[in-house]
């Protein structure tokens, strides 16, 4: 990896990306060592000074990977999407690019969509 | 409630200094051939906070297992890191290892080092061990911030009320008090047996509902588990989990209260009830539906079937009335919204009637109109061959193409365009006509407005997920029982109903519910009575605002917080946190992270 | 043999698919000791191998997974996986489970589920997981989410050249390991022993399972899952992508020549689940559904029904007669439409799924427990008027398939009830 590569950070979920990722391990399929997941049980804790934060900490990109409509909380997914929303407009604001941020959606066994998301990232990161 | 809480996070939360003691997993190579454990090792042994660090070839063996222990009363170790393999298969492992160690199991922090680092990045060395670094750095950093936690009890009423005195609330309550619950079953109707007490030979046993309704209230009534109150008219549903009241009144006036811990809804059905002209119903003298029609043959002697008066010598029955509606071809419901699902056991129900009829009164020629045969029970398929065989002829349309029913002083004509004759229009005269009407949920909107219980589009109750939690409702410890979650028949109901008592069972299984510690908890001090968070709360009653020490503050209830933390997002002065999941631990990680 | 293993536990429930892993767990939740027995080397049944479920398209897997985690970790419920019931005796009021360990040719207790003896084994078979489509090595982890973890070495295969042994970081591998005997005592047995599909020669007409483009439903299963053999759907005589579908109803039931006269209850639903998960990812493919009755009768399921012909999903109700191929291997079905034309015509598709109907799982009758069967071989009721899951045999419960056909949210709603009898039963003993 070259020293200098940028990182992403990948919030996964207890009940459904974070079993994803590892279901791309027990595949073993690769992808890039500079991404780092934690887990939450719901990415709608973090308010939106917690990316941007973050990208001031010096993160070139988050993947927030989500359940989704099977998300185990009512309502969760609908307030992520709306802050994620806002988080865009500040990041526009502050002159950060878009495709730094990405909302998705990872099941369980979502083994190609995980592997595909990441490489769109690495990209951006990359052009940032 | 939170008094309790509190007190025992007082009792545990004394901040000693953290000593971290970090564990690095070889995994027998699977990490160790892709990952340096040694320089992991070695970098977190200088890391702030770190205490000792090691690597060992397999930490969840009891060797691995015996090191933890061991630097826990050697070296005072307060919190551990372990990276390994995926927490889900070794997280329990190490916390019980804490818990035995006399340490709180909370304060342990599995990272993630082969699944989604050895595993993923073999061809990469340098950056894989660049990556456990940062990751077990971050595990650090996480755990440091972690207070020991403890699950939340909440004392409970070992008691199961049974709303609806069916055969659905009968089972629910028999299987509740056969696992050692007390049951109460609060009926409106006057007796117990529901919907069944007006049906007649039901499928695909061949008893009469009367028998079978007799069999289960014996065994109702012969179990001093359960007491039965008859006529009772529920007014007040409230509480939560392990401590509901519902408030009821008997005839007379007279009010009484039932305390329990979770509540069972076996509220049924209604049948479909036809709008004034549908099918001629109604209007036309001998147009009924098929459950009229069944308390009708109860009463008729054997050998000549008359209605109104007159020998009825040809009947036909029309299936999916209320049922499978179709927008543009039916008219909405009251609601504005058509019954666009099948009522499931309406098919079968006709088909035994229509031979029940033919037994009974051979010379009958009955017509069947359909769109298709949905006999789909283990002995079904006998009563449709059966009909065959008896000589009821079929006719099947499609539905845009309704069949049409007008009446003169003769008695009625049914048209039908049947497919089965290749879309030919086909006539006929019936003297009766019985309409095969569905199932329509009960009216119960004065319970699910006070409790908030959720609707399926087809207005019956809304299970959480059909396969996952199928009998219980998003209000914790309640549970659905039988017909008020879907059409079914009462076999069905028996299944349905032994499984919502399961659930209650298990919900009830000790005095006090152990709830996951992983609620909302705020901050008294930093909280400034803004009112925002409980605008974010999904799950009522879980965070509100109230005086405390002449202050207003969020107060979280921790038995219906699910702990989502869409609250925590909205707390400016950071005043709210979700146990074990705070914000300073995330925003901490990061800072490792991104560190160079 | 004095050191054969014990295990007293307060029920034993006989089958780990859906069924027996709801039942024991709603048991261990309340307090009672399990211990599931599991003929297959992984728990979870016929639905871990599933693609994607009806009415809400959720992820099998997905749902699956969560609860064989659960009861692998339930401190309550051992599991002897990969291990048969050989005999149950009931005296005094205790059941004895003789049960036999089969031999994996690995020390379970060591193995560190690291795949490394697969990577390098050598031999490769075809993988029955897949239904035959792809291949495993002759020392495999069954499959991805298989629990435990453990590779099960196939010894008619296997050529003994010790890749394995000298890959593995345990020194796990056992060349000479001998099937075990455990002994089992309980108070209360669950039957969950499931189904079988109907084989694909029940029906002479339907080409006796020689014609490659004649498949069974299980096999468009793993086609259709997003970690299917091929990761997307191709036909087996050619590779090709199939340009035109056609499923054919009734293909195992309603069908008194074939001995199932009963409704197998899922078949339609599973028919148009999978079309249309077809049309998703075949989007130009043409797809035909030929039935009888479309029995879309559970929760959801109408509108899922109504949802797929709203997408362009053909259904035709028509019999089928016969069903031959041509020289390219297109499967032909000779069919006798019941509504538009009656002449009996030939139609050319290009794949077909023939959908199977449901059969008893196992013959519980050899048990010996009192519990009786029905005319088809699932176990019946004592009076199923009263209870979903109390059969003629004291202490002997029934849960899901075991009973007769039904889908999952019936088998998980069943499962709970069979549970709530078995504790009451002991509760009174």
């Amino acid at each position: 990896m070259p020293p200098n590569k940028k990182k992403i950070l990948i919030i996964t979920t207890n009940h459904s990306s974070y079993p994803g990722a590892d279901a791309v391990g027990q595949a073993r399929l690769a992808y890039e060592a500079n991404t780092y997941i934690i887990r939450v049980p719901d990415p709608v804790m973090f308010p939106e000074d917690f990316y941007l934060g973050a990208f001031d900490k010096g993160i070139g990109g988050i993947i927030i990977m989500s359940s989704g409509s099977d998300c185990p909380y009512e309502g969760a997914y609908e307030r992520l999407s709306k802050r994620v929303a806002r988080v865009y407009e500040k990041m526009k604001a502050r002159g950060i690019k878009a495709d730094r941020l990405k909302l998705t959606t990872i099941c369980t066994v979502c083994r190609a969509a995980f592997l595909k998301e990441i490489s769109e990232m690495e990209k951006a990161v990359a052009a940032a | 409630m939170d008094e309790k809480i509190k007190e025992e996070a007082s009792k545990d939360n004394y901040r000693q200094e953290p000593k971290v003691g970090v564990y690095i997993c070889h995994c027998g190579g699977n990490i160790s051939d892709v990952v340096d454990v040694k320089k992991v090792a070695e970098e977190l042994s200088k890391y702030p906070g770190v205490t000792v660090a090691r690597e060992y070839p397999f930490m969840c063996s009891s060797n691995g297992q015996d090191l933890i222990t061991e630097d826990i009363k050697n070296l005072g170790i307060n919190r551990t890191v372990v990276a390994a393999c995926s927490p889900s298969l070794h997280d329990l492992t190490f916390r019980g290892v804490l818990q035995r160690a006399g340490v709180n199991p909370y304060l342990h922090e599995h990272v993630n080092i082969r699944e989604q680092d050895s595993w993923v990045h073999k061809l990469d060395h340098a950056g894989a061990t660049a990556k456990a670094i940062k990751l077990a750095q971050a595990g650090v950093e996480k755990v440091r911030r972690k207070d020991p936690l403890n699950a939340i009890r909440v004392a409970a009423e070992q008691r199961v009320a049974v709303i609806g005195g069916g055969v659905s609330g009968m089972r629910a309550a028999l299987s509740a008090a056969g696992k050692g619950l007390e049951a109460v079953i609060l009926e409106k109707g006057p007796r117990l047996g529901g919907k069944l007490l007006d049906l007649g030979r039901l499928y695909p046993s061949g008893e009469e509902a009367s028998a079978v309704v007799k069999k289960l209230e014996d065994l109702v009534r012969a179990d001093k588990k359960i007491t039965v109150h008859t006529d009772a008219d529920i007014d007040f549903v409230g509480g939560f989990v392990g401590n509901f009241k519902i408030n009821f009144k008997l005839p007379g006036g007279k009010s009484q209260q039932v305390k329990a811990g979770a509540i069972v809804m076996a509220t049924g059905y209604e049948h479909y009830k036809p709008y004034k002209g549908e099918f001629g119903y109604g209007e036309a003298a001998n147009v009924l539906t098929l459950p009229e029609f069944i308390s009708l043959m109860k009463k008729l002697p054997a050998g000549r079937l008359e209605y109104g008066g007159r020998e009825i010598k040809s009947l036909a029955l029309i299936h999916c009335v209320g049922s499978r509606q179709v927008e543009g071809v039916h008219k909405p419901q009251a609601d504005g919204k058509i019954n666009d699902y099948c009522s499931r056991v309406c098919c079968t129900a006709a088909i035994n009637t229509a031979n029940q009829i033919k037994e009974k009164y051979p010379g009958v020629r009955i017509y069947d109109v359909y769109r298709d045969i949905r006999t789909y029970g283990m002995m079904h398929e006998s009563y449709y061959e059966q009909a065959s065989k008896n000589g009821v002829l079929f006719f099947r349309h499609t539905e845009t193409d309704q069949p049409v029913v007008t009446s003169d002083r003769t008695g009625h004509n049914v048209k039908v365009k049947d497919v089965l004759t290749w879309g030919e229009e086909l006539e006929f005269k019936a003297d009766l006509v019985v309409l095969v009407t569905g199932l329509v949920p009960s009216d119960i909107s004065l319970i699910k407005s006070q409790m908030k219980m959720p609707s399926s589009a087809d207005r019956f109750l809304q299970e959480v997920h059909l396969k996952l939690r199928p009998v219980e409702l998003a209000n914790a410890g309640i549970f659905i029982a039988g017909a008020a979650q879907y059409p079914m028949d009462s076999t069905e109901a028996m299944a349905s109903a032994g499984t919502a008592a399961s659930k209650a069972g298990i919900l009830l299984a000790e005095p006090d519910i152990p709830l996951e510690p992983f609620v909302a908890v705020v901050d008294e001090k930093k909280c400034t009575g803004c009112g925002l968070c409980p605008a974010e709360c999904s799950y009522d009653g879980a965070l509100t605002m109230s005086e405390k020490n002449g202050k207003k503050v969020a107060v979280v209830n921790p038995a219906l917080c699910k702990g989502c933390g869409a609250c925590v997002a909205v707390c400016e002065p950071r005043a709210i946190d979700v146990a074990g999941w705070t914000l300073a631990q995330f925003d901490a990680m990061v800072e490792a992270i991104a560190k160079e | 043999m004095s050191d054969m293993e014990k295990i007293e536990v307060d029920a034993l429930v006989v089958g780990s698919g859906i069924a027996g892993l709801q039942s024991a767990l709603d048991m261990a939740d309340q307090g009672l000791s399990v211990v599931i027995v599991e003929k297959r080397p992984s728990i979870g049944g016929k639905m871990i191998s599933l693609s994607k479920v009806f009415p809400t398209l959720d992820c099998a897997s997905c749902i699956t997974t969560p609860r064989m985690a659960s009861v692998s970790h339930h401190p309550r419920i051992t599991t002897l996986t990969y291990s048969t019931v050989d005999a149950i005796k009931r005296e005094n009021g205790v059941f004895t489970a003789a049960v036999t360990r089969k031999p994996r040719y690995i020390d379970e207790k060591e193995c560190i589920s690291c795949k490394r003896c697969e990577d390098v084994c050598p031999v490769y078979l075809p993988d029955e997981y897949e239904e035959g489509m792809g291949a495993k090595k002759a020392i495999t982890i069954p499959f991805t989410n298989a629990i435990p973890q453990l590779p099960v070495m196939d010894p008619e295969h296997c050529i003994r050249c010790g890749a394995c042994a000298r890959a593995c970081p345990k020194d796990c591998i056992d060349f000479l390991q001998q099937p075990a005997p455990v002994e089992i005592k309980a108070k209360a047995v669950i039957l969950a022993t499931g189904y079988e599909t109907t084989p694909m020669t029940a029906k002479k007409q339907y080409g006796m399972a020689k014609l490659p483009n004649v498949i069974s439903p299980m096999a468009a299963e793993r086609l259709l899952a997003p970690h299917g053999p091929y990761g997307r759907v191709l036909r087996p005589s050619d590779g090709m992508v199939p340009g035109s579908i056609a499923y054919v109803q009734c293909a195992g039931s309603r069908d008194k020549s074939i001995g199932v006269p009963y409704c197998s209850r899922v078949c339609c639903m599973y028919a148009i689940k999978q079309a249309i998960l077809l049309s998703g990812s075949l989007p130009i493919a043409d797809i035909t559904i030929y039935y009888m009755d479309i029995r879309a009768f559970g929760k959801g399921y109408e509108q899922f029904y109504n949802n797929a012909r709203a997408m362009g999903i053909n259904f035709v109700k028509a019999k089928v007669a016969r069903i031959t191929e041509d020289e390219k291997h297109n499967p032909i079905l000779r069919i006798e439409r019941q509504e538009g034309s009656s002449a009996p015509e030939e139609v050319k598709h290009e794949l077909v799924v023939l959908s199977q109907g449901l059969r008893p799982g196992d013959d519980v009758s050899r048990y010996g427990l009192g519990a009786e069967l029905n005319d088809f071989g699932f176990v019946k009721l004592s009076d199923e008027t009263v209870s979903s899951a109390v059969t003629a045999g004291a202490g002997v419960f029934a849960a899901g398939v075991s009973k007769g056909p039904r889908d999952i949210p019936d088998s998980v709603v069943d499962a709970g009830s069979a549970a709530m009898e078995a504790i009451s039963y002991i509760r009174k003993l």
